[in-house]
């Protein structure tokens, strides 16, 4: 066994992918999260004080975790469901009825989608309260600020998908408040969102389009200048 | 650092524990074990069933947009053997429309798309149309069926002829009906008396118990104000005329002579086929048992002489009565249809503001719906339109503080039983249904649904024929009202027979001496045909129009009459097809068809000839059979027939 893994560790494959021997020493443990795609989101020293658990809660952690999760559920029911106003409704009793797992992959990322915008929020008051929006993270903070609209936006666009009373009457109060927006902003808004003055067949294409790619491609985008931000500053 | 590992080996083994619930789950589905079951219970069966392969099972029906998986549990819907099986697996009992066309919740409602019980039958969350009770069923019928009568359908039948005969349309609109003819009030203050009035608004079944008139349960100050604002109106479009006079100086011998004509008449003219006598004989007009005690004398002389001068559009004949006729109907009925119960109300002053007030209550309750009077017309506001009150969302009713079950069958039929259930300020007057009938037309009111039927799947009423024959044919069939009882080219009530070939199936004497002295031709039936005394020019404008339109050319034929053909037709008659079973021949036979004693005066040839090749083609639905006759056969019957005189 010993004389097999050694075996592994010295083969060509392994030393590709691992381009570092053991974290014995500190310089290899550097290494090891240096070398690591995904470790090297970790800066390479952290200050003891932030490795606390109670100083972050993992809260900026978990929210990315969850996103995690949203994509893969996402992508899943995405195999199952057609934005159209005769197929939304039935795709949706079909993944509750007929699909293996189905219900579970949506509850699963309705949940989730619920637990995000939480736990967003929440790391924001964590990073309000620990003071860490202040000089030189301020930009961080204004990347953080974006990323929770996203969040918020992305549980509103998911909200029309059903294709329910819940969904249809959400989307047309929102819509409308949208209105009020002084000067014919409002209106212009709103027009775009709907792709026209009523909910309907259009609307529900493009809060699919944004639901499912528009908003998580920026998501990610805006993520990975948060981490990286948050790496330089010697963040976890 | 151990500790934690612990701690965090736990927590991942607990995590999978959690994911496996839902695979778990998804094993463990109802409709598995319900197939399972299925395939036990045939497997003990003496006849061979073929086991289900596990699996859902469901049935597409593209042109009506549905996917039922129903079939996924009840297997064996067209399974012979399981006609006694435990539910999910019993025989479908009748099926009218298959179900691989059409699926099932077309029919049942529910949630097709389901595969779990209670989901299915839609009580669950989040459903708008649960499975419809048994009792409601045929409601589904009329989604498609827009015909007239629905073969098939009793309920639905009854719940629209019902809608139909109540006058909804009075206050409701629903497409697919026709307003009734009810009486114009012009002139009641003239023709009812107060006390009368008062009590028939109070309660109308009180006076007549079949009447369509609905309680309106109004209070006494209401009542008091309307009587008082109807009975200001006393003047007739068309002048009264005055009871002769001589009736007054009459000596009682006379008088009780002229009683004694009118009774004679009133039966001779059969009054009583239309009319009921406290409820008992016909049921298209008005109860006439207490009539003396509703209407003036005068009022009844003037619209017994003609009726539509007052009432247009009525349904009455014009009887050919004598004055002194109609003076003795009048007495007659002055003497006998009296109300001697009928309360007086308490002496009452006229509220000074009566009619503004009246008119209020006149429209509150839109009598004007039903009623036309001087000019006030329908009411602005109406009741709701009911034509599409199947497909009402349960969130767009209310239920108020009533108790019911809520659901929308269990709220029609409760509106119709107790109107003001829901809210006392509702205006729906009671109609005095019972359950069967409020059942009925809550049936016929789910099926106006507003479920999206391709055209091709509707199955629509027939084009409803505008026949006005024109002429002194076409003045005659207006004034006798023949359309209330009679079909003449598709249009008219079917009390009576089909006219449409009347001159091809009977000779012109017969006709002719039928409107001299109408009777039935069948034992087993009252005689309903009136005897309307009509005088020798009419009848004959009567027959000629009959004779050139109410004929088809294709029913005339020659038939031999030679004694070999007769004597054959009388051997087929009575030992090949056994007629006397039905048919009457002097003393003998039975008397399920007419009797055909003197068919040879009253039938022509061709006719008897065609009806005996096929009777159905003739009269849709009669109950002759159809034995395929061999043309010689048929001719030699007929010839045996004609000599019957």
């Amino acid at each position: 066994m010993r004389a097999f893994l050694k075996e592994l560790t010295r083969s060509q494959v392994w030393r590709s992918i691992f381009r570092h021997g053991l974290p014995l020493s500190n310089r290899t443990r550097a290494e090891a999260v240096f070398y690591n795609f995904f470790l090297h989101l970790h800066p390479t020293k952290v200050r003891k004080r932030s490795i606390k658990y109670t100083y972050t809660w993992g809260l900026g952690g978990l929210s990315a975790g969850l996103f995690i999760v949203l994509v893969l559920t996402g992508a899943l029911l995405m195999l199952y469901y057609r934005p159209s106003v005769q197929q939304a409704y039935n795709d949706m009793k079909d993944l509750q009825f007929v699909v293996s797992s189905g219900q579970f992959l949506r509850n699963m990322h309705r949940w989730g989608a619920h637990a995000m915008v939480a736990i967003v929020f929440l790391h924001m008051m964590r990073v309000f309260y620990t003071g860490s929006y202040r000089p030189p993270k301020e930009f961080n903070w204004v990347v953080g600020v974006v990323l929770f609209v996203i969040s918020i936006l992305l549980s509103y666009t998911g909200y029309l998908l059903p294709w329910d009373q819940l969904a249809y009457w959400g989307i047309s109060v929102g819509t409308n408040m949208v209105r009020a927006v002084p000067f014919g902003i409002g209106e212009n808004i709103s027009f775009v969102l709907l792709g026209g003055h009523a909910v309907g067949e259009n609307a529900l294409v493009r809060f699919y389009v944004l639901h499912c790619f528009i908003l998580p491609v920026s998501a990610v985008l805006f993520m990975g200048i948060h981490f990286w931000r948050v790496r330089k500053d010697g963040g976890v | 650092m151990n500790t934690l590992r612990k701690v965090f080996a736990a927590v991942a083994v607990l995590f999978l524990i959690v994911l496996a619930v839902s695979p778990l789950k998804d094993f463990l589905r109802e409709w598995k074990r319900y197939q399972v079951k299925y395939n036990t219970l045939t497997a003990d069966l003496p006849q061979r069933v073929k086991p289900v392969e596990i699996g859902i099972r469901q049935i597409w029906v593209e042109k009506l947009d549905r996917v039922d998986r129903c079939v996924t549990c009840h297997v064996g819907l067209k399974e012979p053997a399981l006609k006694n099986a435990p539910e999910p697996y019993r025989t479908h009992p009748q099926m009218f429309h298959d179900t691989e066309e059409f699926g099932c919740t077309i029919c049942h409602e529910g949630q097709g798309a389901a595969t779990e019980y209670m989901e299915s039958i839609g009580k669950g969350k989040y459903w708008d149309r649960p499975i419809l009770p048994r009792a409601f069923m045929e409601a589904s019928c009329a989604k498609c069926h827009k015909e007239q009568e629905v073969p098939g359908a009793p309920v639905l039948n009854l719940g629209r002829k019902l809608i139909r005969e109540s006058n909804c349309l009075g206050c409701h609109k629903i497409e697919g009906y026709v307003k009734q003819w009810v009486p114009v009030l012009n002139g009641v203050g003239s023709k009812v008396n107060r006390a009368w009035l008062v009590n028939w608004l109070k309660n109308p079944a009180g006076y007549a118990p079949k009447t369509r008139m609905p309680d309106f349960m109004l209070s006494n100050d209401e009542t008091n104000t309307l009587a008082d604002f109807l009975l200001s109106f006393k003047e007739f479009p068309a002048p009264l005329d005055p009871i002769p006079a001589r009736l007054a100086s009459a000596t009682e011998a006379a008088k009780a002579k002229l009683v004694e004509l009118g009774s004679t008449r009133f039966r001779e003219a059969r009054c009583i086929s239309c009319h009921p006598i406290n409820g008992k004989g016909g049921y298209v007009a008005t109860d006439l048992g207490k009539i003396a005690s509703k209407a003036d004398p005068r009022w009844l002389y003037n619209y017994i002489k003609n009726p539509k001068r007052f009432q247009p559009g009525v349904p009455m004949p014009r009887y050919r009565f004598s004055e002194d006729e109609l003076l003795g109907i009048v007495a007659y009925m002055q003497s006998e249809f009296v109300d001697y119960d009928m309360e007086q109300p308490p002496a009452h002053t006229p509220d000074p503001g009566f009619f503004e007030k009246g008119r209020a209550l006149f429209n509150k309750y839109s009598c004007g719906g039903c009623h036309e009077l001087g000019g006030i017309g329908r009411a602005e506001v109406m009741a709701p339109e009911l034509t599409s009150i199947g497909g009402k969302k349960l969130y767009e009713i209310d239920f108020g503080k009533s108790k019911i079950d809520q659901t929308l069958p269990s709220y029609l039929t409760t509106k119709l039983l107790q109107p003001r259930e829901f809210s006392s300020s509702m205006k729906m007057p009671k109609f005095g249904f019972s359950d069967e009938q409020a059942t009925a037309i809550a049936v016929a009111l789910l099926g106006n649904d507003d479920e999206k039927i391709p055209d091709e799947l509707l199955v629509r009423p027939a084009p409803s024929a505008a026949f006005v024959p024109q002429g002194g044919f076409g003045k005659l069939v207006d004034d006798l009202a023949c359309f209330g009882c009679h079909v003449m080219n598709g249009r008219g009530r079917l009390v009576a027979t089909d006219l449409s070939l009347e001159a091809s199936q009977a000779q012109r004497s017969w006709i002719e001496g039928y409107f001299k002295i109408p009777y039935s031709l069948r034992p087993v039936l009252t005689e309903r045909m009136p005897n309307l005394f009509l005088q020798g020019p009419e009848i004959k404008t009567l027959v000629d129009f009959m004779e050139t339109s109410f004929i088809a050319d294709s029913l005339d034929r020659d038939v031999p009459s030679d004694p070999v053909t007769i004597a054959n037709g009388r051997g087929l008659y009575f030992e090949r097809y056994g007629c006397q079973g039905c048919h009457q021949i002097g003393t003998k036979g039975g008397y399920v068809g007419p009797p055909l004693d003197k068919a040879g005066t009253r039938l022509k040839r061709g006719w008897i000839f065609h009806w005996l090749k096929n009777p159905q083609s003739l009269k849709p639905g009669t109950i002759e059979p159809n034995n395929n006759l061999p043309d010689a056969e048929a001719e030699a019957i007929t010839a045996y027939l004609m000599t019957l005189k």
